[in-house]
């Protein structure tokens, strides 16, 4: 058994369904559950409730004036219904937050719907340019989004961070998506055989290659796609971890000790245990899971850092320094 | 037994109708369904008055001018219950319903805000694009919105801040505003506020004219900073061209080569940060001046690598 939903969300619904109704006079109970999202018995049980209310004293003349007839619903005497309640501060930064981010996308049309809409609500909510989302774009994003829309096969330049490494490999993106700050594709890998999360920023070329792959059907077939293991780390200290990168049992584990002002890498990386030591110093557990990833961290964090363990480790930091070096002098490393 | 849902509703009602405050005695008698006895109506109205605030309805309560003082009486002012006039056609609508379906805000209204502007319209869209929500947002935005100053802690610290606006980027949402005890700009990142914000009275400050909001924001860590500024040059390799792009922008790239390697020219502000963003490319970057920067770098390297041996 369902439980009875709750009787605030339910006066909520009626509040904007009677403005609605008290509009469009006759109409039909299928309409009004699809617009308002809920199912038509809940709708007829909360709509009935409203025979019995109005204002005193509560005679035919005073009461809301509701009729169901085959279906059709109309409304009488709600005056003070008749307008929806106003947004609150939530309510009005999502549904403004959504379509600012939407209208940011490249390819957005700056001047279509979206943005008269937008205008017209932020009037009313009282939000200027004040309220800005930006997510960012990547210079192979559209050419990305397109083939995923069209579901053609393209053949990509891919920059593998973890494993610092540029690749070329043909994929089959089925849909670009963006989250935690970074915008990724979504595709099946022809290289590796396997679905795969590529992130679009260090997608360096896209060739449409004019073959269409078969595309997913229902709604549940949406891959899983994992990661390629090196998405953990950004290259700024706003690092975004998200479940995109999954440490696995396999991965590296790796005891640093981190000087007091570096306590930003535990904000910003996965560690399984850190400890803060007497002298303010932080003893902490990475995990690493690609080599290229650790050296990264331990060259920017520089005399902040020092690995304690596995003792193979001990000197990677030093070693990556040596191979940066090796360009600046010319020498091969 | 009257449902609960009958009696908020006409509560709500004589509250919207109301031209005076009317106290918690008069209430009772109006609408139906209070229980009899004193303290049970009582605690039954307060529960009431929760779930209309619950939901946003402004039920104020006002003093009474009564010789008994400490009177009080509750009301809903029309004008700040009824939504006003937004004259949504029905493409705008519909993309509005697009846009809360391929954009989701965790945790947000936006569907509930949908509703109360006409319900769902046209077709839905595949998700696109997520973005996080902070505790501290509505809040925020309620402020801005109202331009009324916050104070919240963040960091450890007591901050006051007139905020200018509301920004998401890369993945956050920032604050940004006039702060009261720096006496000058900040922004504030809003998932390092901790415990509820203070929202101070509305219409405190005023914005100033023309402020691009985005240009208070200080998290581009080359371009923020108190070192004096300097033009660097980096040339790129292939592999983190296109990302060096996105991050440094196209107006900053200065050449372009054959093996696919890119040349920038960006002003630096803030050396350590320079320094991080570029060991991030490890040997696919080289910075080719100015000779100090250079040298800056390559020695930070050679500490390192002597740290090894």
């Amino acid at each position: 058994m369902s439980p009875r939903p709750l009787v605030g969300p339910r006066l909520k619904r009626v509040l904007a369904l009677v403005p609605y109704i008290a509009d469009h006079p006759g109409v039909s109970l299928e309409e009004l559950a699809s617009r308002f999202e809920v199912p038509i018995r809940d709708l007829e049980h909360d709509l009935e409730l409203l025979w019995y209310c109005g204002l005193p004293p509560y005679t035919a003349d005073r009461l809301i004036d509701l009729e169901i007839v085959d279906g059709h619903v109309s409304v009488r005497f709600a005056e003070y219904f008749a307008r929806p309640l106003r947004l609150t501060a939530a309510e009005g930064l999502s549904l403004l937050a959504a379509g600012r981010a939407l209208l940011a996308v490249p390819g957005a049309d700056p001047d279509g719907a979206l943005a008269t809409a937008l205008d017209k609500l932020a009037r009313v909510v009282g939000a200027g340019a004040g309220l800005a989302v930006d997510v960012g774009g990547a210079p192979h994003l559209e050419a990305l989004r397109r083939a995923a829309e069209a579901g053609e096969q393209v053949e990509i330049d891919y920059y593998s961070f973890g494993r610092d490494a540029l690749t070329t490999r043909i994929v089959d993106p089925r849909s670009v998506f963006h989250a935690f700050g970074q915008w990724y594709v979504d595709a099946y890998c022809h290289q590796a055989e396997a679905d795969r999360l590529f992130r679009v920023d260090r997608v360096g070329a896209v060739r449409p290659l004019g073959t269409h792959f078969e595309r997913a059907t229902g709604p549940d077939d949406r891959s899983d796609g994992q990661s390629d293991q090196s998405d953990q780390s950004d290259s700024s200290d706003d690092a975004v971890t998200g479940p995109v990168f999954r440490p696995r049992p396999e991965d590296t584990r790796v005891t640093v000790r981190l000087a007091p002002d570096a306590d930003w890498v535990l904000e910003a990386y996965p560690t399984e245990g850190a400890r803060q030591e007497r002298d303010g110093s932080w003893r902490v557990v990475l995990v690493a899971s690609e080599r290229a990833w650790l050296e990264r961290l331990l060259l920017r964090l520089g005399p902040a850092a020092e690995v304690l363990d596995p003792p193979e480790w001990r000197a990677a930091a030093a070693a990556a320094a040596r191979r940066v070096l090796a360009r600046y002098r010319g020498t091969p490393a | 037994m009257t449902d609960r849902l009958e009696r908020l509703t006409n509560l709500l009602a004589n509250l919207l109708d109301a031209r005076r405050p009317l106290t918690l005695e008069e209430l009772v008698e109006l609408v139906p369904g209070y229980p009899s006895e004193k303290a049970a109506y009582r605690r039954q109205f307060e529960r009431d008055k929760d779930t209309l605030r619950g939901i946003g309805i402004p039920v104020q309560v006002e003093p009474l001018d009564t010789l008994g003082g400490g009177d009080v009486g509750y009301r809903v002012r029309p004008e700040e219950y009824y939504l006003p006039e937004l004259d949504l056609t029905s493409d705008e609508r519909a993309a509005l319903h697009l846009a809360v379906t391929a954009v989701r805000l965790e945790g947000g209204g936006a569907r509930e805000a949908l509703f109360k502007l006409g319900g769902l319209e046209g077709e839905s869209a595949a998700p696109l694009a997520a973005l996080r929500t902070e505790p501290a947002l509505p809040a925020l935005f309620d402020a801005y919105r109202t331009r009324a100053t916050v104070s919240f802690d963040h960091r450890g610290e007591r901050r006051r801040l007139d905020p200018y606006g509301l920004l998401f980027r890369r993945g956050r949402w920032y604050v940004v505003g006039h702060d009261h005890d720096r006496g000058e700009p900040r922004s504030f990142r809003v998932d390092r506020i901790s415990g509820d914000v203070e929202i101070g009275p509305g219409g405190a400050f005023t914005a100033p004219e023309g402020l691009d909001p985005t240009s208070l924001l200080r998290i581009d860590p080359i371009a923020f900073g108190d070192d004096a500024p300097v033009e660097a040059r980096l040339q790129v390799d292939r592999g983190y061209a296109a990302w060096a792009i996105a991050e440094l922008g196209d107006e900053s790239v200065v050449e372009r080569h054959d093996d696919g390697s890119v040349v920038f020219a960006v002003p630096v502000v803030n050396l350590n940060a320079f320094r991080s963003f570029v060991l991030g490319m490890l040997d696919h970057v080289e910075v080719l001046g100015p000779p100090e920067m250079r040298a800056a770098i390559v020695g930070w390297l050679e500490t390192v690598a002597g740290a090894g041996r």
